[in-house]
Parts: structure tokens; sequence; C-alpha cells
């Protein structure tokens, strides 16, 4: 029953003493202990036992822990942090507009501010427990006696701190003797190495190094710039796997993407019942002199199958530019061998020198020389918007030929770029270029212009025919043919020019000779 | 030293004047306890515990797998589709939120209660509500659609965005209460390990497992100034745990209460998701329990008192969850608010019949078998009804998200909900996970709460010998 003299671990002497142990297999032995060394007077006294002991608190003396005070103020600490946040993200930083109810709203803020407050008090609790038993700490001298790993499993440790001011290392040794203990033994101080080995060390740093790497790559894309297109892990929505107007598809037969109209049908607002307004030529009269072209006309219009004998009798000859931008029924419309041959030449002819009445004389469709479209200042208001939308970015705001894309055509040097024409030719006035043939130019398209019936519909390019007339009109006008009350208008603004022009040649020339005064 | 209680005694037979024992057996001792707890991590695993982790782990890489491939195509994968956009992965979330829910109600409740028949335990349950949690999350952050920018729900200063998350949304509060529950759920699991872990680090032979259990007991004495500050700590964590799962149960009903669809927009959701939660999760407790008492032994530890204990749980919140059945049609009737009137007819009779029936024949009429008492203390029987109680719970929430959502207001719009392979093969798959990570846990960590069942002990032995010798 006596104590052994040395604890098994071989322990150099020099090393300072920890304390003294007893060991006991019951807790009423150890309780009975610990009130023994208590009244004692020891006060640097604590008990290692496998599972909490009820009433050894009282019986060792140990104080009530402050714990629940952290756990309070950290609890505390949570509902502030969660209400500050919600009224600051939800109310004051980016106020949240939720079917009128304040930005503030308490009620629907509780269950964040309360699952803060728990989460908060539990970080207290916890972290707070390991700090005041100042865990982890991972070295400790009890670890040094191996009979100590019954502390954990079916033993119960009585222990004196030899830094108590009543240590008697032979007196404590006495006690515990008496009080029925199995074991009694001195704990050291560990006086093991407590160098870490080099390899954790470099092990350490090089992972430290390594993790450092994508943070580093992340902040130096982020400050950078790059040439080369984004990198895409995931492509969320980036790319569309919708099709665009030109490309081809497997879905539908014909590999079209943009679908052609059903057949048989005309779009919305789109209907008139004279079919002269669909192609811009008299129709009667072109079934008196060309029968089969006015039928092939028809049936294109109406998309029945073409007539293989018309076909193969009049081989098509339209500009491919003509083809990508028009649907079926149009390209059968343009099919269309003496108008579209006799434009070319008209145009050509007319570049020529050749006289007007020649060229007009090769073309022998009979165009309508008026347009279907009733003339109102709203018909001529849609045909001014349309113009602008489709035409003026060649032609120019006012049909000189020179928009933007001209302009910017000529800056590049563009090799393949034929100048858009100017509409104030005279051949292109009414008397030589009849509306019919204007229009159908602008459905069908000429030379290096595409035709416009698939984005234009029929309605607003006749618009946009009446405005190309009132455009032409506008350059080409004398002030007589203005009414009587807007003469007097114009004049002044012209004097109104023509005097601030003179007040800026005069400045300028002011300049001039107080700058070589000066010199 | 060993307690004089007869090994075949039944202990779940009441004895006016005497407290019934929670641990059996002649020669149960400290020693024993211990002996019997840390054999099952120190012994190579046996036949039975590497069948079911083969069969588990690969059910849960074909959840990862199913993930994976979900990332790749979009989530067009599930069966989700108007009007039936929350489908499986959100019945799935409930489901296994409402899992994890018996575990903190042993751990911290009956804790509070002083109930000691938890000790045994706790410990299991506590590490099934982690799990639980593991597998729960995973479907929220899966069916957002673009899981790799899951990090938006939280509230951080964007730069992308320049804007804050929504805090009036219970979809948000959601964030906040599963993550909290997941996290304390954690700490309350780990630190009540700590001593148990210690114990494991003490009996190691092997230098590294010494140093790996060592790094996690944290360096635990059993300094019995640690104790106190350890209970202490416990329970106040149990008493922040009590509320804190009551709520988090109460804030995912709002996820359906809080909006306008008829079937959901009731206040009955709290507490019927919470008797619900609590159901579900000690029908899952006692499914996992029986066969690891019976694999590992522990007979004398998890007694057939526990399981009787449990049942007569699972026949309490039952019977609430049939009560709230039956009281959720009468307040459709009595509402009488049209759209109200028909969702609860039509999730009894509509197309989702089948559904309805199977939730209420298991989780209504099932657990009524417990009112027999050997139904209550042969094991087979137990695990049987509980099987049958954790189909019915599935189905409850199958029955919530998928009638009500498939047929609202506007019968123009309705629908039938579908689930397609990827659906099922989540579902299994998450039962693999969970399975996996219980299965590691009872092979490397202790799975019975050593130190409380010997304190559970001591307390025995001091009642049995009458010993008063502690004047305390």
């Amino acid at each position: 029953m006596s104590h052994q003299a040395k604890p098994t671990i071989d322990t150099p002497k020099e090393s300072k003493l920890f304390g003294t142990y007893a060991e006991f297999d019951n807790v009423d032995q150890l309780l009975a202990g610990c009130r023994k060394v208590r009244d004692a007077g020891y006060i640097k006294t604590d008990a290692y036992t496998p599972f909490p002991v009820h009433g050894i608190d009282k019986a060792l003396g140990i104080k009530p822990t402050i714990l629940p005070w952290i756990c309070l103020a950290c609890g505390l600490t949570g509902t502030s942090i969660a209400l500050a946040m919600q009224i600051w993200m939800n109310a004051i930083d980016y106020p949240y507009i939720i079917s009128g109810k304040p930005f503030i709203s308490m009620p629907a803020f509780i269950p964040v501010t309360f699952e803060l407050t728990v989460l908060l008090a539990a970080f207290g609790a916890f972290f707070g427990m390991l700090a005041l038993n100042k865990l982890p700490m991972f070295s400790n001298p009890v670890f040094t006696d191996p009979r100590f790993d019954r502390a954990t499993d079916d033993r119960f440790f009585l222990f004196v701190s030899a830094e108590d001011a009543k240590y008697n290392q032979a007196s404590i040794t006495k006690m515990f003797g008496c009080l029925g203990s199995g074991h009694v033994a001195d704990i050291h101080e560990d006086t093991s190495s407590n160098t870490v080995p080099r390899p954790f060390f470099v092990i350490v740093g090089l992972l430290a190094l390594f993790s450092t790497v994508p943070l580093l790559t992340l902040a130096r894309m982020r400050v950078t710039n790059s040439g080369s297109p984004r990198f895409h892990v995931f492509y969320d929505m980036d790319f569309s796997p919708s099709k665009d107007a030109q490309q081809t598809t497997t879905l539908f037969a014909d590999g079209r993407t943009m679908r052609p109209d059903v057949p048989g049908t005309v779009a919305v607002g789109q209907f008139n019942d004279s079919i002269d307004f669909y192609t811009g030529i008299d129709m009667n009269q072109l079934s008196m002199i060309d029968q089969p072209r006015a039928t092939r006309l028809v049936r294109a219009l109406l998309d029945e199958p073409a007539n293989d004998e018309s076909a193969t009798e009049e081989p098509a000859t339209e500009e491919p530019a003509n083809e990508s931008t028009m649907t079926p029924a149009d390209e059968q419309v343009a099919d269309e061998p003496i108008a579209e041959g006799s434009a070319v030449d008209a145009q050509d002819a007319a570049a020529a020198g050749v006289g007007a009445a020649a060229a007009a004389a090769i073309d022998k469709t009979p165009w309508l020389t008026t347009n279907p479209l009733p003339i109102t200042a709203q018909s001529l208001e849609n045909g001014r918007k349309n113009y602008e939308i489709y035409c003026a970015v060649c032609h120019g705001n006012d049909g000189g030929g020179n928009g933007l894309v001209n302009r910017r055509a000529q800056r590049i040097l563009a090799t393949a770029w034929v100048q858009p024409s100017s509409l104030h030719q005279d051949t292109l006035f009414a008397e030589q270029y009849a509306d019919g043939k204007l229009f159908n130019t602008i459905s069908n398209g000429i030379r290096k212009m595409p035709g416009y019936s698939a984005q234009i519909p029929t309605k607003n390019r006749w618009a946009i025919v009446a405005y190309v007339r009132a455009l032409q009109q506008s350059q080409n006008a004398s002030i007589d043919e203005l009414p009587a009350d807007k003469r007097s208008e114009v004049k002044k603004r012209q004097a109104e020019i023509e005097q601030r022009l003179r007040e800026q040649a005069d400045a300028e020339k002011k300049k001039a000779e107080a700058a070589a005064n000066k010199i | 030293m060993s307690l004089a209680i007869p090994q075949g005694l039944d202990n779940t037979v009441e004895r006016p004047g005497e407290r019934a024992p929670l641990i059996l057996g002649d020669s149960t001792t400290y020693t024993t306890v211990t002996e019997m707890v840390s054999q099952i991590a120190e012994r190579p695993p046996g036949k039975a515990w590497m069948i079911g982790f083969v069969i588990s782990a690969t059910l849960a890489s074909w959840l990862g797998i199913c993930i994976l491939y979900l990332f790749y195509m979009g989530v067009g994968v599930w069966g989700n589709n108007n009007p039936v956009f929350w489908g499986w992965p959100i019945v799935n979330f409930v489901f296994w939120v409402g899992i994890g829910h018996a575990g903190t109600l042993i751990s911290a409740i009956l804790y509070l209660f002083r109930q000691d028949w938890r000790t045994s335990i706790n410990r299991a349950a506590e590490a099934m509500t982690i799990f639980a949690v593991v597998c729960a999350a995973t479907f929220p952050g899966i069916h957002i659609g673009r899981a790799w920018l899951a990090f938006w729900l939280a509230p951080y200063p964007s730069l992308n965005l320049w804007m804050w998350p929504q805090f009036r949304s219970p979809l948000l509060w959601d964030v906040f209460a599963v993550s909290t529950y997941g996290t304390v759920s954690l700490l309350f699991w780990y630190m009540g390990m700590v001593p148990d872990l210690a114990t494991f680090r003490d009996r190691s032979k092997n230098k590294w497992r010494r140093m790996a259990y060592g790094v996690l007991a944290l360096g635990w004495t059993g300094s019995s100034r640690h104790w106190m500050r350890y209970e202490k700590a416990y329970a106040i964590l149990a008493a922040l745990a009590a509320p804190l799962v009551l709520s988090v149960h109460t804030i995912v009903s709002f996820d359906f209460a809080v909006s306008q669809v008829p079937g959901w927009h009731t206040t009955i959701f709290p507490p019927y998701f919470v008797a619900g939660a609590i159901f579900s999760g000690f029908a899952m407790v006692l499914t996992l329990m029986i066969p690891a008492r019976h694999i590992f032994s522990l007979e004398k530890l998890i007694t057939i008192r526990h399981l009787e204990n449990m049942c007569k749980i699972i026949l309490a919140t039952g019977t609430i969850v049939g009560l709230a059945y039956g009281t959720e049609f009468f307040i459709a009737w009595y509402g009488q608010v049209g759209e109200e009137k028909f969702a609860f007819i039509n999730r009894a009779l509509g197309p989702y019949w089948w559904a309805y029936a199977t939730m209420v024949t298991c989780n209504v009429i099932s657990p009524q078998f417990f009112w027999y008492k050997p139904n209550r203390t042969i094991p087979w029987r137990i695990v049987l009804i509980c099987i049958f109680v954790n189909i019915g719970m599935w189905f409850e929430r199958f029955v919530i998200v998928c009638t009500s959502l498939s047929r609202d207001y506007l019968p123009s719009s309705w629908g039938y909900f579908s689930p397609t392979w990827v659906d099922w093969s989540m579902l299994i798959g998450s039962f693999g996970l969970f399975f996996t990570l219980f299965l590691l846990f009872c092979r490397f960590m202790p799975i019975i709460n050593m130190a409380e069942v010997k304190a559970t002990l001591a307390g025995q032995l001091h009642h049995h010998h009458h010993s008063d010798v502690d004047a305390h």
C-alpha cells in the first residue's frame, strides 16, 4: 500500500518538482481525500477524474466560473451585430422597398438576430471554456506519468501542487497514505525537448508559400488587364444557345434559322388588296405586255411554287448580293429579268452620259407613277423615320450619298466600296425614275445595295418613297416655290446667318491685325 | 468494483420506490465501460461494418458523380419544372434537416430535463445530427442552380453586385438558421467528445494514433477545474441549442408558411414541422442505433429501456403529427377560402393521393403500434416501424412541396411532378453519404459518451449502495 519511492518514469533528479498525487479507485475515497486536503489548508490542489464528480467543487473549494458572463457578453454582441447589420444593409445602405413596410422592420429581423445571438453565445461558451481551461495545451507534466493515462479511464487522482505555500513532500505523502490510496507519487516538470523538429517548419513553410499562389494570382488578375478572353470555368449565361439570324440550324429541314412567313399569310397590318401595292408595277398593264412575268410575280406573292417552264425560259440574272436578305417570296419577285436588267442598264446609261430617254426606252415595265399611299404629314413623318433608320447611314440624312458608312469607307480606303448614289441626280427624279421603280429598288436592291423587303414593311417602303421625293424637292427648290408666309421667315434666317458669318470674319480679321501690330 | 445488478433484469418495468437501472450487467464497471466503447475503434472493423461501408461509400460516390453531372448539365437534369420548381431537392433538404433534430433534442432538451437515459445515446444522436445537416445543406446548395455562386447567400460587401441580401426573406433566415444550427451542433458534439477522445489518446499504444487523438483531445487531463467549466459550458450550450433546434425547423417551415401558396400559408406549420422533425429524427436514431447496438455488442449500455423511451417519444410526436394533419383539414374547411379548401381536398384525393395515403399510413397509423408493449421492446419490430416512419416523413415533405405547387390558383398552369433518374440517385446517394459518415464515426470516434455513462454508473452505484458518505 505504501508509496513507491519514485514514479515509474525515469525523471532526471534535477528536474523541478511539480507536485504529488494519490491514486484512488472510487469516488467516495477521492471525495474524502479532497475534503481532508482542503481542511488541511492546501489551496493549489486539483483532482483528475474520468467524469465530472458530483460535489467535488465544494470538496476541493473550487470557485464558480465566470463563463456564463462571457457567454452573455458574446450573445449580446451577436444581437448587436445582427441588428446593426440588418439595419445598415436593408434600411440605410441599400433600402429595400417591400410592400411599403418600414425599412427597419423589427419583426422580420428577429430570426437572424436570434440565430446570431445563439451562434456567438455558443462560440463564447466553447472558446471561453477552452481559454479559461488554458486548452489546447499538449504538454502537461501530468502526462509524464503513464499511470495518469487511467485518469481518463477508471482511476481518480488527487493532486497537490508543489507551488502551494504549505507544500511539504513528506507530510503530503504521509497524509495520502492514510487516505487509502493505492498509489502515491511525485510528478516532475516535463524536461523533454520542446524544440519543434526542423521538417515541421519546412513543410509548414512550403505549404504557406504555396497557399499564397492562388491568392496572388487572383490579386494580380484583379489589378491588371488582359487581351485574352475571360477564362470560363462555368459558362453561366455568357453564351446564349440561341441562334443568330444568319446561322444555320438542324431544327428545320431548310437549315434556316430565320423563319419565312407561313405560306399564304400576310403579317398583321401589311395587307393591301391591290397587288400593285406589293410590286410597284401596274399589273393590269404588265399582264397585257408580258403575261408570263405578271403570272410569275403574282405566283411569287401568293407563295405558290414557281412554274418550271417560265423559270427555264427566263433564267435569273439578279445580283447575288440580293439573295441573302430576301424572303423566298421576295426573291421570286426580284427574279425579274426585264426590270432588274433594265434598271442596271438605265443607271449605266445615265453614268455613261447616254440620254435618259434612251435608258427609259429600254425599261418597258409599267411602273406605278403615283405613290399608292395617301401622302399626309403622318406618312411623310413615317417615311422620314424609316429613311433615317435604314437609308441615311449610306445615303446621308440629306440624300447626298455621303452617309456615315460612306465616310468611314473612304477614311479606311475600302477598295470594294461603291459610293452610294446621290438621290439628287435628275435621273432619279420622279419624271425619269417612277415611284414604283424606286419602290422596287428599295425592296430588291440594286448593285451593291441589298433589298430591304425583309426589314421594312411594304407600307413603310412606300412612305420612304414619298419622303425621298420630298427630300429631292427640298434640295432643288427655288424660294418662289415656298408659301408666301414662309418666304420672309427663310429670308430673315438667311440674313441672320449671313450677318453672323460677316461678324465672324470681321472678328478674325481684327485678331489678325492685332497680332500683326503686336509684332 | 462491480455493480450488483443482475444481467437478465428487465429494466423496462417500473418498480415503485426504485429507480430502474440504465446500465446493465453484474460486472459493469468504469473499466468495462471504457473497454466496451473503446474496443470498437481499436479493433479492426468487422465484416458487417466493411459491407455496410462499401455499399454506402459507393452510393455516396454516386451522389458526388450526380452532383458533378448536375453542375455540368444544369438543373434541367432534375424533374423540377414549371410549376413545381422546388421538387425533390427541397423535399430532401427538409427531410434531412428534420432528421437532425432528434440529436439536438436528445443532447440538449433531455439534458436540461435531467433525463439520464440520454447518456448512452446522445453521442450517436448528435453525430447523426451533424451528418444529417451535411446531407441537408447539400441540397439547397446545389438547388440554387449555380452552386459555385453559393457565397452570394452570405451578406458580404460584394464588388460585383453592390447590393445586400434581403433580410425579410425566410430563405435568407434559413441560411442563417441552418448554418448556425450546423455550427452549434458541431461545437456541442465535439466538445462532448473531448474527454472521450482523451480516453482514446491515453489508451493508444501506437505513437501516431496517440498523436492524432492527442491533437483532437486538446490536452484534456480530467482536472476538476476543467470539468467544472466544461460542465458549465455544456449546460449553456444545451440551453442555447434547445431554443435553437425549435427555431431551425420553425424557420424552415417559414419558407413555406410565409408564401401565399394554398396549403402552405398556415400558422400551424412551425409547431407541426418541429413535431414532425422530432418524430422523424427519433425514428432515424432508432434505425441506426439498433443495428449498431447489435453489431458492437452494446446491449448493456443501450438497453431496452432506452429503446422503449424513444418509442414512446415517437408515439407522442407521431400522434401530434396526426393531430396536425387533422387540424389542417379543419382549418381549411373552417377558413372557407376556396383555394385552401381545394388544396387539401386535392392533397388527399387529387393526383398525389397515393403519396398522401402513404404519408398517413406511415406517420399516423404505424406509430400507434407502439401502444402495445412488445412492439416497443422487441428490437426488430421497432426497426420495422421506424423505417415506416422514415418513409412516411419523407412523403410528408413530398406531399407538402409537390401537391401545393403543382396545383395552385391558376388551373391553366397546373402540372404534375415526375422525378428523373438524377432525382432518385441523389435521394439514395444522400443516404449513402449519411451512412458513410456515420460508419466512419463508428469506426474512429467514441460512439457512446463514456464520461457521462460513468457518471450515471457512479450515481447508480451510489444509489445502489445507499452509501451516504458524501455529505454535500
